[in-house]
This record gives structure tokens, sequence and C-alpha cells, in this order.
């Protein structure tokens, strides 16, 4: 979640230092079952013998140089204990790519979790048990973990234990140090536990007994040679923190201004200048709706090509004249991607979408053309069920007598009208009040009646018109269109148009609301020729 | 590969059932079961059997009935999924290509060198690629098979799958259930806690490294989002490591993962559109080679036809329910019709001349000549050449509604309709009288008069899809009629009598074409605007198309029910088989709880009318009476009425008016304390017995008083 928008220098180091690695991995591979057992080198990130300054570290995340001073600052020289940390900021703000980067730096041992993957207290626990006590999941040991740790009071027993032992070993191989060729990995003695996402674990069983236990843990185990890392994308506040625990260090990441937005994306393009004015295009307007690296690289990466379109060569450098070409070429597209920044980016959706517009404007009267105008099939009766379930839903209970009672409809809205007319201003808060309540709830009753009425409207002129155009008609149809309502009702739930309230069917209380958009509610009763807008009440 | 495979497959093996459980569910409750209609079957039988005199003969019959039935249907069903096969088959092919170009876009690390612990790479793309298949029908119920065959597809050529159904996706069992029934596809079910690096690990194992891990997921808009989501950020943060390749199915529209997911989990998606055939060209597809090609000489009658249409688009919209449907009506065909074994018996010399024919047609002819001696009216008719008549018939009849259909195609045309028209006995009979006028004339001769009596015929039957069909002819671009006239070749190879004309024409239209190219789209255009004197004159292909065509439809195709010898293969009974699979049980109910004498059968209750008698069953009783009110009942003026009737035969009871053999221990209780008790408990066990089967809700909190009445009307 954190770490999308890692630097691309950084990248390309640690790619080229894969690719490195490959040979020995592919003599791995072919002999995977004998992999090599864990070593304590496996808890330090990065290459031996590599260098990686701390100037490296600082040019690859710009905009970011007060955090890492202060991160490492707060981590302190090697072997000095320090208190909890706590780093926090918005989504992809950079805050784990720069704490692994930053211990790829120092190269001292670290045990990564990330709440998100270990979604329960269980496997948070064994994933960090196992990584202390080198252990690996695989086909021999059936994929088991090292210990099977439940509770949070076997968690602090275990983890007590194999951090006393790794230390030992961290400490054993420094005195050691002659002894073997590979030791000097792994920097001082100290061991960090660092954990991502800790804003999940408010989620586990209301945050009762894991979070405390986590936030605590340097209290509990008193070790000094223990350094606890806590990620968050939500302050501190918002974790109790007046439950006594040990006052832990903040980092705060701010969002990333325009200028450090300008340098992150600029990083990994081939033709700079061009992408240049691509981003004096772009990069303003986008930066009001959203700071987030992820989805800006997205948004641009799609944009770019639109904006390259009319360039032959792409290693052309731009001049003024040829980016007020691409400019005015380009500046339709601005707007509507303005509103797909939230929006999962499909290829295929502005086409689509374009394709339905015309389709609804030259729609054809024909049984099957206006079916297809729908892009989906859905049968008659579901249609009809799905209008009434948005007009159940759009009017209020009150107008339905007026509204499909065919015979004692004129005095009922002569009485409407007077009643209007006497509380104008009343009827309009009650308005508002229904915009803002958004679509209503109703009983599966409610739905059924409008349905047969609007099925009996219907039913007429749906009868001649079909029999005049293919002698098939639908003789039989409506007259079974009752039958198994309840079955499309289910399959209407089942395809999201309608959302059930959740309680005992047989108490009959279950309430439904539609939550079909009035477009696509037009469109159904377009494809079926119904007048949804008669019956529709206007506020 | 070799330990991966074989857990895989044993998942796999058990993932249908559990997805036929699923839909179990909702068979039994709403539709009609086969089961049911076995049972209506199994009656007829008898009832058949009580007619015949000859025991042996009878079972021997009815066995070679069960026998082309089984042969009958096995054809039908291998020749649809055939069809379907093939129509998925394209798109199949797309997304295989698809999901291993994202797998090389991927490049996954090699998985040793990221340790134990899964922290993530420095990649900016954690994004999944996702497939996302929209299956363009609302029903799911189509599908299922689909996705299970995308799997297979995959699967043999190399990716590992998972097909995953949107009930793992429960809100219930969490990110934790779906994560289990995940790795259950991939790993022996041994492992304790479904935990990713589980699943990390697997993947770095020999033989399952480098082949992209697709995950199929049939019905994303039923899934639970907050589930579906963690799982996407999961396995996003995971897909460097074990690169993930997503497959969704959608049935709406694009829509859908908008509406479920949050933001924070669609940014992980880089989707692509997949679109399988839409429910109406399957249906055409299925309809094309099932009963129109005749694969297996089963055919239903006009009435059948139409119904199956109208409840395809009316009511239900799945493929799925009009083959079951079909088989149903197949069912009834072969358990009513006495001599529905001879379909198999054509079906067999179809394929080869058996041996055992002789047997077969002698037997028929008896039971011909059987039926004769009871119905005493038809005088002797050789059945073997009338049933060798008939299917030549069929053949001409299905190659003209497969021209018709060819010419349509440019308009899409759908072919159930035009298969419901074609069936249409009254359309043949109109057309059959207009012939009568028009016989002898041939197709080419005497154009001008020929023209106005099309005109004259086209004006009578305006609207009917088939003359529409062959006015559009006449306006057809001359390279569209070419390509039309080409496919009429291809179709009409066996037909000598059309395949030589739709010769001629072509040999026409290649001279035209060579002669006055030029001038084709000015005539086209002209023809458009059909002057009739114009017309007249210039004799173009495009009238001789229309001219051919209409004489096709006169001539040679004939509705089953119009040929002699069609009860053999054709199924009519329309009424039997809306009620089996409509069933409507709410007002079965209703009509058995007031029509119950006749279910019973018993003397006492049969005068009744509408008075409730003491003798009828409580549940009945309670329900005639509650026909009085409106939609709220006064529980207590209910139970008041229900008393005095119950009481009523008390009295009388005492005065033995009348005994019927249930009721005899009640009249026992003759204190009135106890009887009165012994009410309040029938009345309630009624009212009980009314309230599960939906008639009638229980009092809310608001009138404690009344009961509502939940259905009205029949």
């Amino acid at each position: 979640m954190v770490k999308e928008e890692s630097p691309q220098i950084t990248r390309r180091t640690t790619r080229s230092s894969a690719l490195a690695k490959c040979p020995n991995n592919v003599v791995e591979e072919t002999n995977a079952s004998s992999q090599p057992p864990p070593t304590l080198d496996d808890l330090v990130l990065g290459e031996e013998g590599e260098s990686f300054s701390f100037d490296d570290l600082v040019s690859s995340f710009p905009g970011r140089q007060s955090q890492i001073k202060e991160l490492v600052n707060l981590l302190g020289p090697q072997n000095s204990p320090m208190l909890p940390i706590f780093m926090y900021g918005g989504t992809s703000t950079g805050k784990t790519s720069i704490l692994l980067q930053t211990f790829r730096h120092l190269k001292r041992p670290f045990v990564y979790s990330s709440c998100l993957t270990c979604y329960n207290p269980r496997i948070l626990f064994e994933s960090i048990l196992n990584q202390l006590i080198l252990h690996r999941k695989n086909a021999e040991n059936g994929y088991s973990s090292a210990k099977r740790c439940e509770r949070p009071s076997d968690f602090v027993n275990f983890v007590r234990e194999a951090l006393v032992s790794i230390i030992g070993k961290l400490q054993g191989q420094k005195s050691g140090k002659l002894s073997s060729k590979r030791s000097g990995k792994a920097n001082g003695n100290m061991i960090y536990l660092i954990f991502d996402n800790l804003e999940r674990v408010r989620g586990w069983d209301k945050g009762s007994t894991v979070l405390p236990l986590l936030l605590n843990l340097y209290d509990t185990l008193k070790m000094p040679e223990l350094g606890l890392i806590f990620v968050s994308n939500t302050s501190p506040d918002t974790y109790d923190s007046n439950m006594g625990y040990v006052e832990s260090n903040p980092i705060y990441f701010p969002d990333y201004t325009d200028d450090d937005l300008g340098q992150i994306l600029m990083r990994n393009q081939a033709n700079k200048k061009l992408y240049t004015s691509f981003l004096s295009v772009v990069l303003r307007p986008f930066s009001r709706i959203t700071r987030r690296v992820d989805e800006l690289s997205t948004a641009f990466s799609l944009l770019f090509r639109k904006y390259c379109e009319p360039v032959t060569d792409l290693r052309v450098v731009p001049n003024e004249e040829m980016k007020r070409r691409l400019f005015s070429h380009f500046q339709p597209h601005i707007a509507p991607a303005l509103n797909e920044v939230f929006k999962v980016s499909q290829p295929c959706t502005e086409v689509e979408a374009r394709e339905r517009k015309q389709k609804g404007r030259t729609r054809k009267s024909g049984g099957y053309d206006v079916v297809d105008q729908l892009d989906f099939h859905m049968s008659t009766s579901a249609k009809y069920l799905l209008i009434s379930a948005f007009l159940a839903s759009r009017n209020p209970a009150t107008l339905d007598a007026s509204l499909f009672d065919s015979t004692g409809g004129s005095n009922n809205r002569k009485r409407k009208r007077k009643v209007s007319e006497k509380s104008m201003e009343q009827k309009e808060t009650a308005e508002q009040e229904l915009l803002m309540k958004g679509p209503g709830t109703f009983p599966i009753e409610r739905l059924l009646a409008i349905f047969q009425c609007i099925t009996s409207v219907a039913e007429d002129p749906l009868d001649d018109e079909e029999q005049a155009q293919d002698g098939l008609g639908i003789q039989d149809g409506h007259g079974g269109l009752m039958s198994d309502v309840l079955l499309q009702l289910t399959s209407l739930c089942g395809a999201n148009f309608v959302v059930k309230g959740g309680s005992c069917p047989l108490e009959g209380s279950t309430r439904y609301r539609s939550t079909v958009s009035e477009d696509m509610a037009l469109q159904v009763a377009r494809s079926i020729k119904f007048p949804l807008s008669k019956y529709l009440y206007r506020r | 590969m070799a330990p991966s495979s074989s857990s895989a497959s044993s998942g796999d093996s058990s993932t249908p059932d559990t997805t036929q459980n699923h839909l179990q569910h909702s068979f039994v409750l709403h539709k009609a079961s086969e089961k049911l209609n076995s049972s209506g079957k199994a009656r007829r039988r008898i009832d058949l059997s009580l007619t015949k005199p000859d025991g042996k003969k009878e079972s021997d019959e009815s066995c070679l009935r069960k026998e082309a039935f089984q042969l009958v249907w096995s054809r039908i069903e291998s020749t649809i999924k055939d069809v379907l096969r093939n129509m998925n088959a394209h798109v199949f092919n797309h997304i295989r290509s698809w999901v291993w170009d994202s797998f090389n876009a991927i490049k996954p690390f090699p998985t040793s060198c990221l340790g134990p612990f899964p922290f993530v790479s420095q990649a900016t793309c954690t994004q999944l690629f996702t497939g996302l298949l929209l299956t363009n029908n609302m029903e799911f119920v189509d599908d299922i098979l689909t996705f299970q065959e995308l799997g297979l597809s995959l699967k043999s050529h190399g990716c590992h799958v998972a097909n995953l159904s949107s009930s793992d996706f429960s809100s219930k069992n969490g990110i934790s259930g779906c994560l289990t029934s995940l790795f259950r596809h991939f790993l022996m079910p041994t492992f304790d806690a479904a935990d990713m690096s589980i699943f990390a690990s697997w993947y770095s194992q020999q033989g399952n490294y480098g082949y992209p891990v697709v995950v199929i997921i049939d019905n994303m808009e039923q899934c639970c989002g907050a589930v579906l989501s963690d799982f996407i950020l999961m396995l996003s943060e995971w897909v460097v490591k074990i690169p993930v390749i997503l497959i969704m199915g959608v049935a709406t529209t694009l829509d859908a993962p908008r509406n479920i997911l949050p933001s924070n989990a669609l940014q992980k998606l880089c989707p692509c559109k997949f679109t399988l055939g839409s429910p109406a060209e399957r249906m055409d597809a299925v309809v094309e080679a099932a009963l129109v090609r005749q694969c297996s000489g089963f055919a239903v009658g006009h009435k059948v036809a139409v119904f199956l249409r109208n409840y395809f688009l009316n009511q239900d919209g799945t493929l799925t329910s009009f083959v079951r449907a079909l088989k149903i009506a197949c069912v009834q065909h072969f358990s009513t019709e006495p001599l529905s074994f001879l379909l198999g018996w054509l079906l067999v010399k179809e394929d080869s001349k058996g041996v055992q024919s002789e047997e077969v047609v002698k037997l028929a002819s008896e039971l011909l000549s059987f039926a004769r001696n009871q119905m005493a009216e038809q005088s002797d008719v050789k059945i073997a050449p009338g049933l060798t008549e008939l299917t030549r018939l069929q053949k001409l009849w299905s190659t003209v509604v497969l021209c018709l259909y060819e010419a349509g195609k440019c308009n899409k045309t759908q072919l159930l309709d035009l298969y419901c028209e074609a069936l249409d006995p009254d359309t043949s009979n109109s057309l059959a009288s207009d012939s009568r006028t028009a016989i002898g004339k041939g197709f080419v001769q005497s154009l001008s008069s020929d023209h106005c009596m099309l005109e004259q015929n086209l004006s009578y039957r305006k609207g009917r899809l088939i003359c529409q069909l062959v006015c559009r002819v006449r306006d057809l671009p001359a390279s569209l009629l070419c390509q039309l006239l080409n496919s009429w070749e291809n179709l009409t190879v066996d037909v000598l009598e059309i395949h030589d004309k739709v010769k001629e024409l072509q040999s026409i239209l290649k001279f035209e074409e060579g002669s006055c190219k030029p001038d084709l789209i000015e005539i086209s255009r002209r023809r458009t605007s059909r002057s009739p004197l114009k017309i007249g004159e210039s004799q173009s292909v495009n009238e001789k198309a229309a001219i051919l065509m209409d004489c096709m439809v006169r001539d040679f195709m004939k509705p089953i029910e119009c040929t002699p010898f069609h009860e053999i293969v054709c199924f009519r009974n329309v009424e039997n088989l809306q009620s089996a699979l409509i069933g409507d049980s709410r007002k079965m109910i209703q009509v058995d709880l007031l029509e119950f004498h006749k279910t019973l059968q018993c003397s006492c209750c049969r005068r009744s009318g509408n008075i409730p008698l003491p003798s009828m069953p409580d549940t009945s009783i309670m329900y005639t009476l509650a026909q009085e009110h409106g939609d709220l009942i006064n529980l207590h003026d209910w139970f008041q009425s229900f008393k005095t009737i119950v009481i009523q035969y008390n009295r009388k009871g005492t005065c033995k008016l009348k005994k019927s053999p249930l009721k005899k221990r009640k009249e026992r209780n003759e204190s009135e304390n106890k009887s009165e008790a012994f009410i309040q408990a029938r009345f309630c066990r009624a009212i009980t017995e009314l309230q599960i089967t939906g008639l009638v809700r229980m009092p809310s909190k608001k009138r404690r008083d009344c009961v509502q009445r939940v259905a009205f009307g029949l």
C-alpha cells in the first residue's frame, strides 16, 4: 500500500542486483526441494558487499530528506537502544519504501510483517516467530509454522525466547567475525521488528487485545536489543495512546508537493523533455484531486500515451510550437480523465460508453434491438420488477394510490393537490429530506403491488404493438409474468440491483432498497417501452 | 508440476460439486425439478398400460421408448455442449494469450532471493492484471460451466488455475475462508493456517515456478465487497513474488467493480475486458444446432416453440432453463407418445442400416395396426415410407429455414423468432392457398405477374418476419447478395431443386457484375426507391432472389405439424410442459386449499360449494373463512367463526347426522372446556400451516390482534 512510489533509481539497482543473483537462483530453482536453510543473513536486506550510501538513499526519495534523516537519527548508531518509532502518513507517501531502504543502507537485521497480509493474530505471531527462529515453510514440513501460537501470552514467551537466541547469535557472529566470510553482512546486534499497516489491527476483535499487546511490546519484553517500528496510515492519536504505553517517536510523512511529485514522476521517463511538457499540462489539475503517487502514475501512464499520439518519434525534443500543437490535441482528454482518477482505468470503457450512448440515441423499435442497448440480458419480467423496485424506492409510499389506481385516480389527485397547496413549505422540506436520504426502503408487498400494477398497465398497449409487429406476440407471456417473481427478485438481489435488508423472511419484516441509478432505470424502461417518467415523482 | 497437478485436480473435482450444491438450493425451491417430471411420466405410463392388452408387448415398447429417449437426448445434449464450447473457444483463446502476455509483463522475481519474510520489493507495479469477463446475462446459471471450461483450457496450457466461486467470498468466512479455498486448489489440504507465505513457498517449488497463477472468480457481483477488496490488496502485495492473474466474471455492466470495491482496491487492478457471447446469440446457435438442423429428429410443435421463446424472453432468460424445458418436452414426448420409439429407429437407421431395424419396423407396424384397430378410422398406411417422407420434408424445411436465417443475418434477425414463425401451421396454410394459384408458374417466367402476386401476398401478410426478409432481399446491395447466394449454395447442396436455381442466380449475378458493374450501385439505389415501372423492366437478380425465396418458403417449408406422421417426432402438448416447468406453487396451494375435495374425494364435503363445512380439514376451513376478510384479519373474529363451524359439527355429530371416520375420535371429547382448548389448538395449528405456506403473516407489533393476508387471488 505504501511502497509503490519507491524511486526508480533504486528499483533499477535492485532489479540489476536481482539479475546478478539470477544464476544462483536458477541453481536453487532446479533443486528447490533442497533450498539452503535460512540464515541470519536473510534478515538483512540487500547484497553482501553492496554499498548503498546515505546519499544514494536520500537522492532516491525526492522531498523526503528530512524524514530520512529523522529516521536514521532515531534508529541511532549501531547497538544503541531505541524507543519505538511510529511512522505515519497518507497512503503512498513512501513510508514502507523509505524504511526498507534505510535498513538496506544500514545493513541491520529486521523482521518485517504486514498486518494486511497477516490478517489475523495467529498468522501475525507465527510469521514473526518463523522469521526469528529462521524457519521456512515448505513442502517437507507440510507448510507448518515453527511454533503454533494463538494466544498473546504465548507469543510474548515465544518471542522472548526467539529474541534471546537470535541476539546471542548476532553477538556470537560478531565475536567470531574472522571465522566466516559472510558474517559481516549484519551490522550490530540489534534486531528490529517492523509492523506495517498497523491500522488494520484495530479491526481485529475491536483492537482490544492485539493492539495493546503490540504497542506495549517494548515494555513487556524490556530488551534493549529490540527495536520496534510501527507503520500506519493514521496518526498515533487514533490509537488509544493514554493506556500507559511507552511514548513512541512519531515521524510524519506529509503529502508530496507538486515539485516532489514532478520529480518522482519524471524519474523513469525516457524522453524527459517531452514528459516535462506533458506534466506541465497535467500535473496541476490532477494534484488538486489526488497527491497519491500510485494513482497519479497509473492515470498518467494512460494519458501520456494519448499525449504522444501525434508524435511520431518519441525521442523528439519538443519546441514551443509543438507543445502548443500537442496541447490543443490533448486538451479535450483532460477533463474526463480527471473524473476517471478514482475509477478503474479501463482501456475499453470509453469506447464502450460512447457506443452505448450512440445506441441510446438511435434506438430501434425492433423487439430485440432494444435489449442489446442494455449491454446485458435480462428477462422481461425482471425488467418490470427492476422498474417497480426503482419506483418503490424513489416514490413516497403515500403516492402509490394516486399513481397506480386507475379507477380512483382523479379524485385522489384532487385531494393531493389540495394538500400540496396547503403545505407547500412542509412538502419542500420533506422533499429535501428525501433527497438526502437516498433511495428509500420498501417491503416486498409494496414491490409486488407496484409490479402487478405496471405489468397490467403495460399489457394492453404492448400486446397490440407486438401482434402488429410480428405475429408471435407475447400472448401468454404477461399472464405468466407473476409466476416466479420471487426468483427474479433473488436474481436482482444477486446482481446488486436490489439490496435486501437482513432479517428473518418468515417474520416478513424484510425491507428492500433499489440501488439502480435513474439512467439505468430509464434505459431498462426504454427497452420494454415502459413510460417510466410518467410514474416518477418529480420534486 | 507433478505434485501440484494431482492436488489441483483433486481440488477441482471437489469444486463442481459444491457449486452444484450451491445452485441446487434454488432449483428445488423455485423451479419444477426433473424428479417431479419423472413421476408424471410414470403415472402416464401406467395409464397407457391400462389400455394395452398385451403386457409383454407393452413392456417391450416402453423399453424401446426408453432407449430411444436415451439415444435422442444424448444426441441433443452433446450437440448443445459442442455448440457452446465452440462459441466460447474464441474468447478463451483471447484470454489465454492475454494471460501469458501479462505474465511476461509481471516477470516475477526469482522467489528464493526474496527471503522468508513477506516484504514487498520496490517495484511500482503492484497492480494485478485483471480480466473482466462480461457474461452479458443477469442470471448466472449458464456460465458456471463456462468458467470451469475456461479453467480447464488455461490449465491445459500450463497455468496454475484456481476456480473460486462467489460463495468463497462471503463476509461470514472472511478473508481466511477465501484464502483457504484458494490454497486448496494448489496445496495439500493439510496446511493449518492459510497464510500467503505458504503460497509463496509453494510457488517457489520446482515445477511450479515459471507459470502464471490464474485465479478465476466466477461471479464477482455476489462477492462480499470487503472480503474481495482485502483479497485483492493482499494479492497485489504479493504479486511480485507470485504472479497472480485475476479473471472475474461480471454479469451486468463494467460499473459493477466500481460499485463493489473501494477505490484503493480498484487502484490495484489493471483491468482488461472480454465478452462472452450474448444469451441471444447462444440461444440462436443452440436452436440452430438442436432444433433446426435436427441433430436428433426430435421436434417441437409451434405452440411449444412459442412457449419456449416467451419463457426465455419474459421469464427466465437462461439457456439452462431452455435446455431443461427441452428435456422435459422430450421426456414427456417419449412417455406419452406410443409410437415415439420409432424416432430411435430413425436415428439408428440414419447412422447405419442396423439388423434390428426390421424387427423394429415390424413391431411398429404391429403397433400401428393395433392403434388402427382401436380407432378404426384409417385405412392401412405403410409406415416406413411415411417416415422417410417425413424426414425428407423435415430436411427441406430446415434447409429453407437456414436459408432464411442466412438472409436475415445482416439485419440481426433472431433465429428463435424465425423458427417459431416457420413452425406456424397457419403461415403455411395461408401460403399454400396462395401457392395454389401460382402453381406451375415456376419462378422465372412471367415475372411481372408473379411480381404483382408477390406484392399482393406481401401486403396480405404484412408484418410477418418471413415476408420482411423477402422484402429485404430485394433491397440487398450486390455484394451482400453475392455473399448470401454463396451461403445458400452451401446450404442447399442436398436439395437439388433449390441448388440449381441458386447456381443459376449466381451465374446471372456474375454476368451482371462483368457487364455493367458501374451501374450496379445505381440500380440498387433505384431499386430501393422501388418505382414499380422500373422494376418491371429490369429483371434484377435481387428480384429473382426474392422470388426464389418466396418459392422456397411456399413449396419446401412445410411445418412439421402439417406433415403426416408428425406425431411420432413432434411434441405439441404445451400445457403439460407449462405446468411441469412453471409449476406456480403458490397458486396450487391456494387451489388445493379451496378445492381440496378434488384431492380427498370424500363423500361428505362434495356438496359444499363455498360454505365451509365442519368435516373439511381445518386449514381449508380457515382459508375459506379468510376469503371473506380484507388484508387484515381479526384473530378473534376468525377464531369465533371457526369455532362456530366446528361446534356446529360437534352438535351435528351428536345427532349422528354425519360420521367421517377421521373425526370420530373427536366425538368422544364432549366436555365443553376441553373441547374449547382443543378447538384453540386446532386453530393454532391451522394458522401456523397457513403461515408456513406463506398465505398469512403473523401479527405485527402495532396490531397484535390481526394477522395479515399475504396472497390474494389466484
